[in-house]
């Protein structure tokens, strides 16, 4: 496949066309996707981009079709994602779904805006418990929550190796105010960051003459009784928690003699960066933790923070009203540090709103 | 008035930097005590552009034709929404200044002005930021501005963001310039954050430099 | 008495024996479609590159019944995941296997949008007019005055509607370059022709290929098997007229 950056380049644009740009230099074959605010560029720019590189796109009839198009095409061995938010991500889990229970390396980038219902074409972080638990199952997903557009360029790169590493699907959870965005970040490809792509392979279309070859490989995700689908759901249960601490990524900063931690994920844990610089100035002690993947959750990881700290508070703070804080207090369950928390559903969080609210906590 | 107006549409890629240097032109002229409109022209979610800044820019003396949040209430997506009055902008008297939003069509998006195409005072202006990929070497620049439909004059805008250096001004637009000549399209002005007035001189090969005051900033948060 | 020597019947080459006998019910209609695709898969010599999709109801227990490759999918998502299929691997030949509720019903939304993208995949949609695998619930083809378990006292358009005549709507979709057609399990040999009609036309790469078939559900329907087939081609069969209502392989059989 054709390289897509012959060197390291500076480029300044939106976090939808970052999203493109990052599919094509992972080696995406296919995009399938509908319309739907705020990702419309992520298609928009792959439309434009993938006749020139040799890669397919359809715009489908909904999200559902978009989600199950995705999943019929890794299936054949194509490396294929979507794109999708709000509604589209309701839409979506139920291919999602298919993809956890076969076990297919789906990559889904969803650009968060405001809800329930159709709620706002902006922004939000509401579509986290949907990302992390949706569906009717148990959450074996992998979801990288990032921050700025290298984020976003990096983790659809490691993304797709993840997907087609471990076969769960796999989320790049952004959200509006990064799809549209601008700022600079680095484009490359990734084999000049001694980044290696995991090649895609198919799991039905496979090589070789049945009955002389090779037996017909009858995928399934329909059983007959409670102890067969128990035998499958305990076996992908055991190897997403085998793998799980090589998946889990976080940031910590200021930890160690922190009184109060504060805890946000993607861009919000910006504006906690920028307020924990603030606050640190002003003299108080303060930090701030950021799980980079909200599933796996690093659990230990936060729990060893507030150990070391010996934080007296925790401040959850998030355009949500309260889905990273129930992530947070089952994952960590058993510590008795307070929590106090700061949800602005659908709305943007800045330094400033963090800053107040921790000096009320004071 | 009339022959000595400014109207100037400014077209360019998604984050080329039109709006911003749409909004640095009206205000230059405002600044020479000119009646200035600044339309937007953005059909792609125009809620993102200079819905935000309107009361601001109001503020100052423009003439803003745009939607105001109270407008769009409850209209959701409304990317192909266009206000009535920017379909009539070019009949208003004074200074005319077109936001062209990004999109295939590029500047045939100027077909929803009325007289746009008659107009014998129109300019087309095409924005272009070296520091994006599809207008990131010279065969691309080329493609792109031919696909643009017409152009009239070329506005210089490399820039990284806060990441910008000198060098990648000055290489970028290099660039930008040469297929200008290839093309045979003026580069009206090279655009440059004012944070660096002083660390580049007025004019590069001929062409005017203009220092800008960055807006959009603050329509995103 | 003298134990009788078992009987293996001549089955085709790209069935997979494992799974037989099949778990369709007696009397039910799928084998004899599942039988002619077989023999056609066999005959065109395309059973490594085939690509069997089952849906949810009684296609379902079709999932293993080809020794092809296959897979599973959801109720009514078939389309899509075999056209998702089809356009990354266009060498591949897939052939998507659902009823009339997951087709027209659940699925209408896919059918309909594959048809006019003119998508280059086999399906096969077999009509026995109720959901036959969740216990015989009316379905968008159930005939008018039909008991089912959700209409009681007898289907009534008044209250919701007609059947939904699949192929006419599809043939209105399509352009020249698609197949569709409506066979019954009735007349195995035209049933047979269609369905290789409808492979040869993806095989081709011409276009859309849907073949709707009449089928038999007796367990749902409570027939013995004289009222079975009575119902299907004394009933059925006048309400959907079986032939070719498109095909780019010359005048349509009618």
């Amino acid at each position: 496949m054709e390289k897509v950056f012959s060197e390291a380049k500076k480029a300044f644009m939106t976090g939808n066309e970052t999203a493109a740009w990052a599919a094509l230099a992972a080696g995406a074959e296919v995009m399938f996707g509908y319309p739907i605010t705020p990702q419309n560029e992520i298609m928009h720019y792959w439309t434009r981009m993938a006749p020139k590189y040799d890669r397919g796109f359809l715009q489908t009839e909904d999200e559902i079709s978009a989600g199950f198009t995705v999943c019929g095409s890794v299936q054949s061995g194509k490396k294929a994602f979507t794109a999708t938010a709000g509604p589209g991500n309701v839409l979506m889990q139920e291919p999602f779904g298919m993809a956890e229970g076969m076990r297919l390396p789906l990559l889904a980038i969803i650009q968060q805006r405001g809800g329930p219902s159709s709620g706002t074409v902006v922004y939000s972080q509401q579509e986290v418990t949907l990302t992390t638990f949706g569906g009717n199952g148990e959450g074996h997903r992998i979801v990288y929550s990032t921050a700025t557009h290298q984020e976003i360029y990096d983790y659809i790169i490691k993304g797709f190796n993840t997907a087609w590493t471990y076969r769960f699907p796999t989320f790049i959870l952004g959200d509006g105010y990064q799809a549209k965005m601008r700022e600079p970040l680095e484009l490359y490809s990734p084999e000049d960051k001694g980044i290696k792509m995991v090649e895609p392979y198919p799991l039905i279309g496979l090589p070789g003459h049945i009955g002389e070859d090779r037996e017909p490989k009858h995928l399934c995700n329909i059983y007959s009784l409670e102890e067969e689908l128990y035998e499958v759901v305990m076996k992908i249960s055991a190897e997403y928690e085998a793998i799980s601490p090589e998946l889990t990524e976080y940031q910590e900063r200021e930890c160690d003699d922190a009184e109060i931690i504060i805890v946000s994920h993607g861009v919000v844990s910006r504006a906690a960066d920028d307020a924990v610089t603030a606050l640190r100035a002003q003299g108080l002690k303060v930090g701030c933790f950021r799980p980079i993947t909200l599933r796996p959750f690093p659990a230990q990881e936060l729990k060893n923070c507030i150990q070391k700290s010996g934080a007296k508070k925790l401040l959850i703070a998030e355009s949500a009203y309260g889905q990273l804080f129930r992530l947070v207090r089952q994952e960590i369950y058993g510590e008795t540090v307070p929590m106090e928390t700061l949800f602005m559903p659908g709305v943007g969080i800045i330094d400033y709103d963090i800053m107040s609210k921790i000096k009320s906590m004071l | 008035m009339e022959g000595e107006r400014v109207l100037e549409a400014y077209v360019g890629e998604y984050a080329s930097g039109k709006s911003e240097i749409s909004i640095n032109r009206a205000l230059e002229l405002l600044g020479q005590g000119r009646t200035v409109t600044l339309v937007d022209l953005d059909t792609v979610e125009p809620f993102y552009t200079l819905r935000s800044l309107k009361p601001q820019l109001e503020g100052m003396g423009l003439q803003l034709i745009s939607f105001s949040r109270e407008d769009a209430f409850g209209l959701g997506e409304t990317g192909a929404m266009l206000n009535p009055q920017a379909r009539w902008a070019l009949r208003r008297s004074g200074d005319i200044i077109l936001d062209i939003g990004y999109g295939v069509y590029g500047a045939r998006t100027l077909n929803l002005v009325e007289g746009a195409n008659e107009s014998k005072e129109l300019k087309v202006l095409a924005v272009i930021n070296y520091s994006r990929p599809l207008t990131g070497n010279r065969e691309r620049i080329r493609e792109y501005i031919l696909d643009l439909g017409r152009v009239d004059a070329i506005v210089a805008n490399t820039h990284l963001g806060d990441e910008t250096t000198i060098d990648i001004i000055e290489d970028g637009n290099a660039e930008i310039m040469h297929v200008a000549r290839e093309l045979n399209i003026p580069v009206d002005f090279i655009t440059v954050d004012e944070k660096l007035q002083g660390s580049i001189g007025v004019e590069v090969s001929g062409i005017p430099v203009k220092f800008i005051h960055r807006f959009m900033p603050a329509a995103m948060w | 008495m003298a134990m009788l020597e078992p009987v293996h019947p001549l089955t085709p080459k790209s069935w997979y024996l494992p799974s037989k006998p099949h778990k369709f019910c007696p009397g039910c209609g799928h084998g004899i479609v599942l039988k002619a695709l077989g023999e056609n898969i066999d005959e065109l010599g395309i059973q490594d590159k085939t690509i069997f999709g089952c849906d949810i109801g009684c296609s379902l227990l079709a999932w293993n019944f080809f020794a092809c490759d296959s897979t599973q999918t959801h109720h009514g998502r078939t389309t899509p995941v075999m056209v998702g299929i089809k356009r990354s691997r266009p060498e591949l030949i897939t052939v998507g296997y659902m009823g009339d509720g997951g087709g027209y019903s659940i699925g209408s939304q896919h059918l309909l949008n594959a048809a006019v993208r003119n998508e280059k995949v086999t399906l096969i949609l077999v009509n026995n007019t109720n959901y036959g695998m969740t216990g015989g619930q009316m379905a968008p083809t159930t005939l008018p005055g039909q008991k089912t378990e959700t209409s009681p006292y007898g289907r009534d358009p008044e209250q919701t509607g007609y059947p939904t005549k699949g192929p006419e709507f599809i043939a209105q979709l399509t352009p020249d370059s698609a197949y569709v057609a409506r066979a019954t399990v009735s007349k195995y040999n035209q049933l047979k022709r269609f369905i290789r009609n409808a492979l040869r036309n993806q095989i081709e790469g011409n276009g859309f290929s849907f073949v709707e078939v009449l089928s038999t559900c007796p367990t749902n329907w409570r027939t013995n098997a004289q009222q079975t087939w009575r119902f299907l081609e004394d009933e059925m069969e006048p309400y959907f007229p079986v032939g070719e209502l498109k095909s780019p392989f010359g005048k349509g059989d009618k």
